[in-house]
């Protein structure tokens, strides 16, 4: 479909207004990414149809909404709160565990600045899981904001006993770990991640791997032992 | 200056502060925004925990892209309403939880805009968008405000106003299309 001024201006003020809508709202936002002028067409109505926003009666959201806010912005400055519902319910996987489990391991952390080949003007995480008596890094993995992939590259990382397969898992700071898969040992695993998990990701900035029955976890929580644990860091 | 204009360059300073990740101007930012967003929320989505999540997804986005607001994007309350909106109409269509066309939603539409309009409506934009409105049709502007407030389909709108799709497109293709050609006069 064409960009002609007349199309432009008519799906700018239905893109604005909300009727614009499925597969047409998606062409219609290629089109913002593509022409400044029909952004500046959004822009307009985003300016004028704004004023019908303001005039809506104030409502005060709750106290729970700000501090959902924080929590997602600076988890790490939380301050702990006693009996946070999130880790009360029953039958709850028992995650503030993990630290005991890694150190029992003998785990040690280390950080591999990955070159990158073509530095780009985007945010990336990485770094490496290893294994104490390994020279060699298990997997090195890196996390790009601008093609919003997490990569996990095998490197002395060996298949998993027989029977079992490695769930790779974003330990947010409280809460539960949330599973980004099933690794594969002999090939590259990829994933793109949604902008929640992204969020996650960049504001707890830990992995871990379990051990779990074959095809992962069947209840959506780590019910093996966890294997490691890697902390990221930003290139 | 106005009353709004102190408003507004109150809420550009704060902005230009969170853009600087000033985290006291944020909060100061929140409590000035947030009755405002959250009503809006509230009023399109009808369903108290989407309003609730909107308005904390709008905020997440307003701190990571305060920087990228300019004055072309209009003040900067309808810039973070806007977010707040958008979001708004995310979570209902990936939700289905679309309000249902009736009667009780249409009598609320029109409390919100037979409302003290003397009183919410100072800024002069907002005046002169209200008199725009005016000169529409009833259906047409209907129309308009039931998609901006409640996120109506085409569907729903036709329900809602007891006519044919076709009918309530054109209403809404037209009245857009006349609403700007008063206000760019």
């Amino acid at each position: 479909m064409k960009k002609t001024p007349e199309r432009v201006e008519a799906l700018a003020a239905e893109y604005v207004l909300g009727s614009l809508r499925g597969r047409a709202r998606r062409r219609f936002e290629r089109w913002m990414m593509e022409s400044v002028r029909v952004r500046q067409e959004v822009w307009f109505w985003e300016e004028k149809l704004g004023h019908l926003g303001a005039r809506v009666e104030e409502e005060t959201p709750p106290v729970s909404v700000w501090s959902g806010i924080e929590r997602r912005l600076w988890p790490q400055n939380r301050k702990p709160v006693t009996a946070t519902a999130a880790n009360d319910g029953a039958g709850r996987w028992l995650w503030p565990g993990w630290s005991l489990v890694a150190t029992a391991a003998a785990l040690v952390l280390a950080v591999i600045l990955l070159q990158q080949p073509e530095p780009r003007d985007d945010d990336r995480l990485s770094g490496a899981i290893v294994q104490a008596d390994l020279t060699d890094p298990l997997w090195l993995v890196s996390e790009s904001a601008f093609e919003r992939q997490l990569k996990l590259r095998p490197v002395a990382a060996t298949a998993a006993e027989q029977g079992k397969d490695y769930e790779l898992w974003i330990v947010p700071a409280d809460g539960q770990p949330v599973s980004l898969g099933v690794v594969p040992v002999g090939e590259t695993y990829q994933i793109t991640l949604d902008d929640e998990t992204r969020e996650l990701l960049s504001s707890s900035r830990t992995l871990a791997i379990s051990l779990e029955p074959l095809g992962g976890s069947p209840t959506g929580t780590p019910t093996g032992p966890i294997l490691h644990v890697a902390k990221l860091y930003e290139l | 200056m106005t009353a709004i204009d102190t408003e507004q360059d109150e809420l550009m300073g704060l902005l230009i502060a969170v853009a600087r990740e000033d985290r006291a101007a944020f909060q100061r930012l929140y409590e000035k925004v947030s009755g405002k967003m959250f009503g809006l929320c509230l009023k399109l989505a009808s369903q108290q925990d989407l309003a609730e999540e909107a308005v904390q997804d709008a905020f997440v986005q307003i701190w990571h892209h305060a920087g990228e607001y300019h004055n072309d994007r209009g003040a900067p309350l309808s810039w973070m309403l806007t977010i707040a909106r958008y979001r708004t109409l995310d979570l209902m269509r990936a939700r289905k939880a679309k309000p249902t066309a009736g009667d009780s939603h249409l009598a609320h539409m029109e409390d919100g805009r037979e409302g003290p309009l003397d009183v919410s409506l100072r800024s002069a934009g907002a005046e002169e968008l209200n008199g725009c409105l005016e000169e529409l049709s009833e259906e047409q502007r209907d129309s308009i405000l039931l998609s901006y407030y409640r996120g109506f389909t085409h569907d729903e709108l036709s329900e809602t106003l007891s006519s044919p799709i076709g009918t309530v497109k054109s209403w809404i293709r037209r009245g857009l299309m006349a609403l700007k050609r008063c206000l760019e006069q």
